[in-house]
């Protein structure tokens, strides 16, 4: 596979699987904006999905229909749905012949909702949460378009690779930011309102409630959000994941490029995996998710390296 | 648009308290919201009901109605204009209910061991033999932290003078409260930003302090006790509730036949074996508990059960035999034990009510018929009432005849002039009568009551009666912070 290729797959992938990471982020945020919380503010999202500053921030913390309209439509936001969808779509369009019709179709057909002036009023006006639910459901049509119709070849797993890559750095910046309001303390805040938006933000609640029961404390929290297996956007499933893609794309095996992803992944699993709420209190939460977010961003910079050619 | 349109609009009738207007001007709490209700176009709320109806129908929020040997999806009315209700008034009917129930839970107790209520004389002996809800197996048994009523949905109205009366002890297995999670989310979805302008408490916390209840009742003191809800199944009314709250509380749920009882222990019947069962939330009626000590044809619970809970086993919530306590002749005498077992006043008062066993009594309720409801005792859901100023000569001399052959069985109270709230009825803002169901837990901490609750609307012109069966709705309710 040509490397153009690859590479336009693999951001194809990490573009829709960062739209759907923000949007469900912003629904059940603006349902959280609803109860009268004190203090509420949409600080912690727009840390963790958009490089405003400080004083944009500030600007606009406390109004959610103007986050709303930052983090879908405007497009000086360089990480609103909007670029990123028009993103993805550019690159699903320079490889169309590498991936189904059905799926092309699919991310033109959300480009074109996206761009509809029917979005900018409705968002303005309407229920943002039926605005927000329309826009999950084109990212759902897209998951469920690529895992029907697109052959399991090369083009498939780096599609993969990008989408866990990606989930895996969204689900570290998360807890980053959530835990940096609690100063990384493990014992802090019991405040179940918190952290139950927190879960429901990455469909982690209900689950949540099965294993754990109605204990909200953070200790349980980053059980399940760093090591449980079985939910979707735990770092140990992605990084699995993203181990089991990478290993699928067939590459020759004695070349330098494999065997140096190979090792920094097999590395990265290893380190979550053999690492447990002990290691947490020795290291420090923050240093132990800096740790991995650094490891993560290397893997997507040595990819780009072997594979993508950009430098 | 005109300000005092709606106003004009809107038939008050002046012998009601009207939660929204009093006298030709807004209320102060309903200030924001009429306001609202002002700006926005008849078309557009119209549009914003129909979105709630379709939401609840997506979410599954029904119950099924079964004619003809098909299942029909039907939606609990709900009312899209909120109720709303001050924090100070709030904080009245809060201290009230929590009085009540601290007292009722004593009587429970009183009555199933020493019945020192009774031997004082402060009620009298027959009224509690002679209820049916009465329970003899529940005699001398100890339950966990002496707690038998943990959920407890009071109604509680409001009458002309604008005082707040507590009408009906729900006691037994008090539903609701789903409808009371669900109406706040369609209202966020409706009236997007209007709950956080209006400082409004949030009651998303209900389902984890009573699951911290629940946990605290496990007979084993294990970190992750087995607790289940006990439903009746698909068939029954409620079963969207029964489902949501074992959801949002992350338990099993559970039909009887799923559950066994060996050697006095409950266990539930899963792919990995048996596993023993700690904590039974049941919304099945005590009379279907166990067949083999209540009603013998009885399938929706488990044989055995009563034997596990004698022995310590397993708890139920709400206890078997709490009916005795919301049974509508000892309503009469719940202020007496208020001051019997707290020597407190009660906070919350009860709507004057006539026991139909007392002679005198009974003739002057048969003298003012016209003006009294009278209630049978042990009904509930609205069924089995009588409301004098809109009943024909006929049912006035069917229900005479009924009362003299089994005085104990009824009780009358005057017609309470519910408090109307405005509803949006066929493209216009109508005046209802509502009353309201707060949802207090009781746990060893102590109660607390979510700030919030179900109100319920007689959504037809006139109507008293709000009970679902009834052609009641309800409305979302907002109690509002300091």
């Amino acid at each position: 596979m040509l490397s153009r290729v690859a590479d336009s797959l693999y951001w194809m992938s990490r573009y829709m699987e960062r739209s759907d990471g923000i949007l469900r982020m912003l629904r059940i945020n603006y349902a959280y904006s609803q109860d009268d919380i004190p203090g509420f503010t949409w600080k912690p999202v727009l840390k963790i999905f958009s490089f405003a500053d400080e004083k944009e921030i500030f600007r606009i913390e406390k109004n959610g229909r103007e986050v709303l309209r930052y983090m879908v439509l405007e497009k000086e936001n360089t990480n609103a749905v909007f670029n990123l969808v028009t993103l993805s779509r550019e690159n699903a369009r320079s490889v169309q012949d590498h991936i189904t019709k059905e799926l092309w179709q699919c991310l033109n057909e959300f480009y074109h909702v996206i761009r509809d002036q029917y979005l900018y009023d409705s968002l303005k006006t309407e229920d943002p949460i039926s605005v927000m639910d329309g826009l999950v459901r084109q990212c759902m049509l897209y998951y469920g378009t690529a895992e029907i119709t697109m052959p399991r070849g090369e083009g498939f797993y780096y599609m993969n690779v990008g989408k866990y890559l990606e989930r895996a750095i969204q689900t570290v910046n998360i807890l980053d930011v959530k835990f940096s309001e609690q100063d990384y303390d493990l014992d802090g805040t019991h405040d179940p309102i918190y952290w139950r938006y927190m879960l429901l933000s990455i469909s982690g609640y209900e689950l949540f409630l099965r294993s754990y029961r109605s204990t909200l404390e953070p200790r349980n929290i980053l059980d399940q959000i760093i090591w449980n297996e079985n939910f979707t956007r735990s770092i140990l499933y992605c990084v699995i994941r993203l181990q089991r893609s990478f290993e699928k794309l067939n590459m020759d095996t004695t070349l330098e490029s494999y065997q140096k992803i190979k090792f920094m992944i097999g590395k990265l699993k290893s380190q979550v995996q053999f690492s447990d709420i002990q290691t947490l209190e020795t290291e420090g939460l923050q240093a132990y998710l800096q740790n991995i977010k650094t490891e993560l961003y290397n893997i997507g910079t040595a990819f780009n390296h072997y594979y993508f050619a950009y430098d | 648009m005109d300000s005092s349109f709606l106003l004009n609009q809107y038939p008050l009738n002046p012998e009601v308290w009207d939660e929204m207007c009093s006298e030709g001007s807004v209320r102060m709490p309903y200030s924001k919201v009429y306001e609202f209700l002002n700006q926005i176009s008849n078309e557009d709320l119209t549009r914003k009901e129909e979105m709630a109806r379709r939401l609840f129908m997506n979410q599954g929020i029904t119950f099924t109605v079964y004619s003809s040997g098909e299942g029909i999806e039907k939606i609990f009315p709900f009312d899209v204009i909120p109720r709303i209700i001050t924090s100070a008034e709030w904080e009245f009917i809060e201290s009230g209910i929590k009085q009540r129930l601290k007292a009722l839970n004593l009587f429970l107790k009183d009555i199933y061991h020493q019945q020192f209520i009774l031997k004082d004389g402060i009620m009298p002996v027959e009224m509690i033999y002679s209820c049916p809800h009465y329970l003899r197996e529940m005699h001398e048994l100890n339950v966990p932290h002496d707690i038998y009523v943990h959920i407890a949905g009071i109604d509680i109205i409001r009458d002309a003078d604008g005082q707040f009366y507590v009408l009906e002890d729900n006691l037994r297995t008090p539903s609701g409260v789903s409808y009371m999670l669900e109406n706040r989310e369609i209202t966020k979805r409706i009236f997007p930003d209007l709950l956080p302008q209006n400082n409004v408490r949030t009651v998303m916390q209900y389902p984890q302090l009573l699951y911290k209840n629940l946990a605290s009742l496990s007979p084993r003191h294990i970190s992750n006790p087995n607790i289940v809800l006990l439903t009746p199944g698909i068939y029954n009314s409620a079963y969207f509730e029964h489902t949501t709250l074992a959801r949002l509380m992350g338990i099993e749920l559970v039909e009887g036949r799923d559950l066994v009882v060996h050697n006095h222990r409950v266990y539930t019947k899963t792919t990995g074996g048996l596993q023993q069962v700690d904590v039974i939330y049941r919304r099945v009626d005590d009379e279907f508990l166990d067949p083999l000590v209540f009603n013998p044809s009885g399938l929706l619970g488990v044989a055995g059960l009563m034997s596990a809970y004698r022995k310590g086993n397993v708890a139920i919530v709400n206890a078997p035999g709490n009916g005795v306590a919301d049974d509508k002749a000892v309503y009469i005498h719940v202020p007496a034990m208020i001051k019997y077992y707290l020597n407190e006043e009660p906070i919350l008062k009860n709507v004057p009510t006539y026991q139909l066993n007392n002679a005198d009594e009974r003739q002057y309720v048969f003298d003012n018929m016209a003006k009294m409801v009278i209630k049978k005792t042990n009904e509930s859901g609205g069924y089995g009432m009588l409301i004098g100023s809109a009943a024909s000569g006929q049912e006035m001399e069917d229900f005479k005849a009924a009362i003299l052959q089994n005085p104990r069985d009824f009780i009358a109270q005057p017609i309470i002039s519910l408090s109307s709230a405005p509803c949006y009825l066929n493209g216009r803002l109508q005046p209802r009568r509502i009353d309201l169901r707060p949802f207090a837990l009781c746990g060893p901490n102590g109660i607390e009551i979510v700030p919030g609750g179900l109100t319920r609307v007689a959504l037809r012109e006139g109507s008293l009666v709000v009970n679902s069966s009834q052609g009641g709705g309800s409305k979302d309710t907002w109690i509002l912070s300091k």
